[in-house]
């Protein structure tokens, strides 16, 4: 019983990382049906921000607000240099967009910095445990869950109670009664790539006091993570986005608890190949879209 | 006849030849001119353009896109290395191999059939979950289970260390005698397969078919085609493909690691595909030859030392080349720079201009074939809450054409939905000559005899008019061989776009357009031509000629119609019978004076005054 | 009011709208009436902004709004209701009513709020309630009280009584008839011809893309071969 309500905390930790890339890529999908395979370079860029601001000296407190405000910056950097021509295109065309600019940015980096990792501290306090009862609880995870907590309230503010909300989840839910209703596209998808930079920005910083490096692959692996979480979770759905990522993230440390040695690697694989197995059952996600062809 | 053989064999064939000898021809003078260097970046080149061309099969005529390809490609070339390596190099690599394969020794050809057999084995399990998923141009279930392959495929070659030495060092073959490809003869050959099997299969049944798909899912079942098997035939066959020129890769090389197969190399063979056109095989050639030129370029330019251009000249501008290149095709010229030209396409314009008119075929007598009767009765259907059918039905026996009219928001297509197994419905029945065709697949309800068209025409846009109709005419030929099936020309010229024969649908205008679906879906040759507003959005002198068009069409090939207008001097002109919805009901049957005359049809077309 | 000249519309190779003049002057209601596939849905939408017009002209108290994008034609005072209602759903009434108002600054989209719930009196009761729980009535008057929100000078409406069943039909007509007593500029696409000619100010007659006949809507509403001019079936003119 103990063993799994550590497990429950330890999923939580990963899992509202993920939330947080998931609602992000779900949040541009809604608004303009593009599978955001970029979403990664977020982190990428968050990633040599921090090493370089640590390289002059700075600390956490200075470099988290950074971050994020680099990430939001990029995502709309993205959105005004490729995805913007793009809108409205077919999917193959939008998909292989995002591929392009995924891999486009990730060369601006081998170019411009290296194709090598580096290192940057991380802070001390990660490491610290906290034991309650039978319980280790790690600080870092405790710190992830509230500030998941705290980002996606602050997030579900912003969608209800606020005029740019509605106009998004209404650009989200049809875009061209949206429109008709004045609201204008460009405004709102750029509002939409915002959001999506300011989450991308809060799971940067936790992933990367994490991790600790930065490369030009850094952002690889969150973004697969976010776009798995935002499939399982239906893509156009922002709350299956948040579902998807804790699901996720439970199924996950579930897996490397009970995987047999030696097999632990693999545990990445198996998510994928579950995912898929989902997809060949459910093409739909666990959360149905509604969507009518009219012919 | 004749001509068909020309167009969908002879001249791809020869194109293929063609294309083959440039290449080689090509190769061998660069070659011949440079180094060592030159002579592997040409194998390289080679190597890359079989894969390239694996996948443009796949790609090309389905429009799934697949992230996969290079998946297989891992298997494929580690089965290759696994093996041809000898058994001496084995023990020292991998002397833990399960299976008893640190024992096997294989010569490279066994070995490459050994890999190419057990990947298509992968493919094929793939191909089926791909075909479960619905997968469909565009799909984002196909994206997913392909990009899963590709990690899973990666995750197993980096930890089953007994297996694949790991991803560290990964497995390598060098020393190994004749380690390299002597004289190059492996390389050409497989080269000369590819552009072969690629270029002919385009012009295949199954190639067409999946075109046909590709284009339009929807409409392409509803013409009897099912796109699940043609895109399993096209996954196998690109996987045949790709697996060798992984084998040819791994050989090549020498060695094998995970990462020699995975997203850097994805990028490669995709950009390569998709700047060429990835509907053409001389566009995925050309793709390679362009990429893999740029890259050699960027690469020498990244070692020049020009004051002032530092910042650009430097390591890693050739992976900015590859990803501006997709970057910049995709927003710029999504279709690549030769969209789907063929070389072998220079040929058709001569052999269009010797191309006799087509001699109209004898009308069918309706008295030939027995009457069959088309009959739908005690339809219901239910979206959400909202009744759009209620108790309808309708009955039409050969050489008959009934009308369907109503009020908009009456249900009228959505009962031809139902007929055609678009829309399920919640009771009732379909009989087509006594066959029952309630709850069975779109594709199964056209082969047994109904073809239909749409409000909003589906044309399969990207393909000639010839091909639009001469695609469903060959499913026809295999599943109708009892009707009278005229040939293509003859519909073409009974449509009258004999003229336009060689232009894409896209560019039809709207009148051709409308006449050309009605062509393809008598090319079903079907028992019942169901037609959903042929004349909506024409004019009044086209709706009155379109009387005469379908009445003769459905002549040519012994059809009855039902038709859906809201033109009633077209509804009156045309029709022996007319069925009035309203409100999912039908509230009146007659022949168009006695509707024209019903005064429950008056108030349901322009409601009461109160 | 709304002028509209010559206006052409064209999808890739269809010319759904051709050459088509109309007028709506202010504080009228003006219906257009025709079967289905005559192009009124593409006309409405291309004054909305919602597709280009390839010829032709609009124009808003004198004002050229031509090929405008809706959002700007919104803010020129040109509102859609567009067919099938096509509200959000998943929002709750109050927040469709938001959205409509989006335009408006916050103090004057409360007003209109209030206005709208006094004009909709069955909205009143919903108001938090998810959108997609209301009957097929309810959200044409949530449809219509959300393009109400941005407080336009002409109001445009796609086959308001689509898809009803009769007795909802008359509430739509009994709202269209208020709103005009309350001095609407009204501008209604609409099957119903019968019952759209009773409450309409003046008519036009649309088949294959053209306009066919207009005039005072109860002189169309009487005339012997309306039925006929309206599917055509002679091609007569009124």
């Amino acid at each position: 019983m103990i063993e799994l309500i550590q497990q429950i905390i330890d999923g939580l930790g990963r899992g509202g990382i993920y939330a947080l890339l998931a609602l992000g890529i779900a949040v541009i999908f809604g608004v303009m049906h593009l599978i955001n395979f970029a979403h990664g370079e977020l982190i990428t860029v968050s990633a040599y921000t921090s090493y370089w601001l640590f390289a002059s000296g700075l600390n956490w407190w200075f470099i988290a607000p950074t971050v994020i405000v680099v990430a939001v910056l990029t995502a709309v950097i993205i959105e005004f240099v490729a995805f913007r021509w793009v809108r409205g295109a077919p999917d193959f065309t939008m998909l292989m967009t995002s591929f392009g600019v995924h891999f486009l940015v990730q060369a601006l980096f081998v170019m411009y910095v290296s194709a090598n990792f580096r290192q940057f501290p991380r802070p001390g306090w990660i490491f610290d445990t906290w034991r309650i009862g039978g319980l280790s609880l790690e600080v870092f995870d405790l710190a992830v869950i509230a500030a998941t907590l705290v980002t996606l309230l602050g997030t579900y503010w912003l969608l209800q109670r606020t005029m740019f909300g509605v106009s998004l989840r209404a650009a989200a839910e049809d875009f061209d009664t949206a429109r008709l209703m004045g609201i204008r596209s460009n405004r709102v998808i750029r509002g939409a790539f915002v959001l999506s930079g300011v989450l991308a920005g809060v799971a940067a910083v936790f992933w990367l006091m994490r991790s600790g490096q930065a490369g030009p692959t850094a952002g690889l692996n969150p973004m697969l993570k976010g776009v798995l979480a935002a499939l399982i979770g239906g893509l156009g759905s922002l709350s299956g986005a948040v579902l998807g990522g804790i699901t996720l993230g439970l199924v996950e440390v579930l897996l490397i608890s009970r995987l047999p040695g030696g097999t632990a690697g693999l545990t990445d694989g198996i998510v994928f190949l579950l995912i898929a197995l989902l997809f060949v059952f459910r093409p739909q996600g666990l959360i149905t879209v509604r969507r009518v062809e009219r012919v | 006849m004749q001509a068909d053989r020309v167009r969908h064999a002879v001249a791809p064939a020869l194109g293929s030849g063609l294309l083959f000898l440039f290449l080689v021809a090509g190769s061998l003078l660069y070659a011949a001119t440079g180094d060592a260097a030159a002579n592997s970046l040409v194998t390289q080149m080679l190597i890359n353009a079989v894969v390239v061309l694996g996948i443009q099969i796949y790609i090309g005529n389905t429009g799934v896109l697949s992230f996969g390809h290079i998946g297989f490609g891992a298997i494929a070339g580690y089965a290759f290395a696994i093996c041809a390596i000898s058994p001496e190099r084995k023990l020292r690599q991998i002397p833990n191999a399960p299976f008893g394969l640190a024992e096997v020794d294989f010569t490279p050809l066994q070995s490459g059939l050994i890999a190419v057999t057990l990947t298509v084995i992968v493919a094929f399990l793939i191909g089926l979950a791909l075909s479960r998923s619905g997968a469909r141009s565009g799909a984002v279930a196909a994206v997913v289970i392909t990009l899963a392959l590709l990690f899973v495929v990666h995750e197993v070659a980096r930890n089953w260390i007994d297996l694949t030495r790991g991803g560290k060092t990964g497995l390598s073959f060098s020393p190994l005698g004749n380690a390299t490809l002597q004289g190059k003869l492996p390389i050409y050959l497989i080269l000369l397969g590819a552009i072969g099997l690629a270029r002919l299969f385009k012009e295949t049944r199954a190639g067409r078919l999946a075109q046909a798909a590709r284009e339009d899912d929807l409409a392409a079942r509803v013409m009897g085609i099912d796109p699940a098997v043609q895109q399993m035939i096209a996954l196998l066959l690109s996987v045949v493909v790709v697996s060798a020129g992984s084998a040819l890769r791994v050989f090549e090389l020498g060695s094998i690691n995970p990462r020699l197969f995975f997203f850097d190399y994805t990028l490669l063979t995709l950009t390569m595909l998709i700047v060429g056109g990835r509907n053409s095989v001389v566009g995925a050639l050309t793709g390679v030859l362009i990429i893999t030129v740029g890259s050699e370029l960027t690469r020498n330019l990244s070692e020049v030392d020009i004051q002032g251009m530092n910042w650009l000249l430097r390591d890693g501008l050739t992976d900015i080349f590859l990803g501006g290149a997709m970057l910049g095709f995709m927003i710029l010229r999504p279709a690549g720079l030769l969209g789907d030209w063929e070389l072998d396409h220079w040929s058709l314009r001569r052999l269009r201009r010797t191309e006799p008119p087509p001699v109209p075929p004898p009308s069918t007598d309706g008295d030939q074939t027995p009457t069959t009767v088309l009959k739908v009765t005690n339809v219901t259907v239910h979206f959400g809450g909202y009744q759009a059918l209620a108790d309808a039905g309708l009955e039409a026996a050969s050489g008959e054409i009934v009308g369907l009219i109503g009020p908009n928001g009456a249900g009228k297509t959505t009962l031809l939905n139902v007929i055609t197994g678009l829309v399920e419905s919640d009771n009732g029945q379909t009989a087509l000559g006594g066959v029952i065709l309630t709850g069975v697949s779109p594709h199964v309800i056209a082969r047994s005899g109904l073809a239909r068209t749409f409000q909003n025409f589906r044309l399969f846009s990207a393909l000639s008019v010839r091909e639009n109709i001469g695609v469903v005419r060959l499913v026809a030929k295999h599943f109708r061989r009892d009707r009278p099936l005229p040939p293509v020309g003859a519909l073409m010229a009974q449509a009258g776009l004999w003229e336009q024969r060689d232009r894409r649908a896209s560019e039809l205008d709207y009148g051709n357009a409308r006449r050309l679906e009605l062509a393809r879906a008598a090319a079903a040759g079907p028992e019942f031509l169901l037609l959903d507003e042929p004349t909506s959005g024409m004019s009044d002198s086209e709706s009155r000629a379109m009387i005469d068009q379908v009445r003769s069409m459905a002549k040519l090939i012994g059809a009855g119609v039902v038709v859906i207008d809201h033109d009633l001097n077209f509804i009156t002109g045309i029709c022996d019978r007319v069925y009035v919805l309203d409100q999912g009901r039908v509230i009146a049957v007659g022949t168009p004076a006695e509707i024209a005359a019903n005064p429950a049809v008056q108030t349901a077309y322009l409601g009461t005054a109160e | 009011m709304l002028d509209i000249e010559s206006l052409v519309t064209r999808y890739g190779t269809i010319t759904a709208v051709r050459d088509v003049g109309l007028t709506v002057r202010a504080g009228e209601v003006v219906c257009l009436i025709g079967p289905n596939g005559a192009g009124k849905t593409t006309l409405l939408a291309t004054v909305a902004g919602l597709l280009r017009p390839s010829a032709g002209r609009v124009t808003l108290d004198d004002a050229d709004v031509t090929g405008w994008a809706p959002d700007r034609m919104l803010r020129a005072g040109l509102a859609l209701v567009p067919e099938h209602r096509r509200i959000f759903s998943d929002f709750t009434v109050r927040e469709n009513l938001l959205v409509g108002g989006i335009t408006q600054p916050a103090s004057r989209r409360h007003e209109l709020l209030d206005e709208m719930v006094s004009l909709f009196p069955i909205l009143k009761e919903r108001l938090s309630a998810p959108a997609g729980y209301l009957s097929g009535g309810e959200a044409q008057q949530l449809a219509i009280g959300r393009a109400l929100m941005s407080d336009p000078a002409v109001l445009l409406m796609d086959e308001p009584s689509l898809g009803l069943a009769p007795v909802l039909v008359d509430q739509v007509f009994d709202l269209i008839g208020r709103l005009r007593e309350g001095g609407r500029t009204l501008f209604v696409v609409e099957q119903n011809a019968k019952r759209m000619l009773a409450v309409a100010d003046r008519a036009y007659v649309m088949r294959s893309g053209e306009i066919v006949a207009d005039g005072p809507a109860a002189q169309l509403a009487a005339s012997e071969d309306l039925f006929e001019t309206y599917l055509g079936q002679s091609g007569g003119t009124a």
